[in-house]
């Protein structure tokens, strides 16, 4: 971008978009965890199934999309490094099995630091206005400024909310596919259900839905919804604290005890991504 | 967006951006190649913001004003101080025979994280080589229970 003229904005703009496509040519697969609702164990899931899929896979990363609420980096044990920033771009974190991330939270100083950002003239009240777009561009930025290098995968930790899901198919047209995550909640499941309209009407291709915590908050109906939003069901995972409790210490639970229920049905997940992406 | 002298039938080059943050003026100038006439678009804070957003450059930046270079949008924008450290080329720290020993005994999946780790703590401390003691003292330091 440095060779075009100081003022061309719509050339900038362009060159953000192709940027984005330089660095991912690299990338083999990306995929979308999403769900639409908070709490449905997305960054779990990301986070088990990016362990999975680096046991045979030349290369796995994830972005975590979640700017305000990051937590991929926690899940995947790689807290505590800082990107190195170069002039081709910023080296991600290294979590277990080698997992590339790039997250919020290694950005920010400690444990008590929100994400706030800087305003002119004392717009802070107006941020509504402005804050929707400079996020998106933090997401590009995330996808076009890191050294993902080669890899078989990205994943995308997506943060709650059915509309982020359009903004990231405008930033990656190239994406492979994404994974709904729902719980049994009827909460859970209304708000899927919005989630894959809108995913859908966006373009995307849904690769499936996943039942998480079945059999905790609900009895397991995951089946039943993806035939009736006409859609691949692509796994029930069971209720697991151990499962969570070990990935929220860095050390994902597909890692630690892989004959659990909870971590062979993410295995199973895993298989079945690998073959739907073949 | 362009800007045509009208005298000379010449469209307008940049000269200057000069923003200010608190006021959220930004003045840009332009001047005509030809007669040398100069004007300044100058933006309210509403329209300052929206270019802020966009990510895009209006003049010269450096990567010391947390302009030019990657992940500048990001480097202006978030409050305090981010946490970056900045790739200067130098290299690694070597690793030792005994620390590579100590690092194979961890588990396979988490060697890749641990060698990232201490190679950083020790490139950030002034450490040339990774040794078990250089270990211990960055395990120290990290809070580390293992390795």
């Amino acid at each position: 971008m440095q060779n075009l003229p100081a003022v061309d904005v719509l050339g900038q703009v362009v060159a953000q978009r192709t940027a984005v496509a330089r660095r991912l040519a690299s990338v083999r697969r990306v995929v979308a965890i999403a769900g639409g609702k908070g709490g449905v164990g997305k960054s779990l899931l990301t986070a088990n199934l990016a362990a999975a899929l680096a046991t045979d896979a030349a290369g796995v990363g994830v972005l975590d999309a979640d700017i305000h609420g990051p937590s991929a980096a926690l899940m995947l044990g790689a807290r505590g490094q800082r990107p190195k920033l170069g002039p081709q771009g910023a080296r991600p974190a290294i979590g277990v099995c080698d997992v590339r991330v790039m997250s919020m939270d290694l950005l920010l100083n400690d444990d008590d630091s929100a994400v706030r950002w800087r305003h002119y003239g004392g717009l802070a009240d107006d941020s509504f206005v402005w804050r929707g777009t400079l996020e998106a561009n933090v997401l590009r930025e995330f996808l076009a400024d890191t050294e993902w290098g080669e890899l078989e995968y990205l994943l995308i930790d997506m943060p709650p909310g059915a509309d982020r899901f359009d903004t990231l198919l405008r930033l990656l047209p190239e994406l492979s596919g994404a994974a709904m995550v729902t719980t049994p909640s009827e909460a859970s499941v209304l708000v899927v259900r919005r989630a894959v309209a809108a995913a859908q009407h966006s373009g995307a291709r849904i690769l499936g839905l996943v039942e998480n915590m079945a059999g905790g908050s609900g009895p397991g109906r995951g089946r039943d919804l993806a035939d009736d939003l006409g859609i691949p069901f692509l796994a029930s995972v069971p209720f697991d604290p151990d499962l969570a409790r070990n990935t929220e210490a860095g050390r994902p639970g597909v890692l630690v005890d892989p004959g659990a229920p909870g971590a062979r049905a993410i295995l199973e997940l895993a298989d079945r991504l690998r073959g739907i992406l073949a | 967006m362009k800007f045509r002298c009208e005298e000379c039938q010449e469209t307008m080059e940049f000269v200057s951006n000069d923003t200010d943050r608190a006021s959220g003026v930004m003045a840009i100038q332009y001047s005509c190649p030809n007669c040398g006439r100069r004007i300044s678009m100058v933006t309210n804070p509403g329209e300052t913001q929206m270019v802020s957003s966009l990510g895009v450059t209006i003049g010269h930046e450096t990567l010391a004003e947390g302009g030019a270079g990657p992940m500048k949008q990001i480097r202006r924008s978030l409050e305090g101080e981010a946490s970056w450290t900045e790739d200067r080329g130098s290299p690694d720290p070597v690793w030792t025979e005994a620390a590579e020993k100590r690092l194979a005994a961890a588990p396979g999946f988490v060697q890749g994280m641990v060698r990232r780790l201490y190679t950083d703590w020790a490139k950030r401390n002034g450490f040339e080589e990774v040794s078990p003691a250089v270990m211990s003292k960055a395990r120290d330091a990290l809070g580390m229970t293992e390795m």
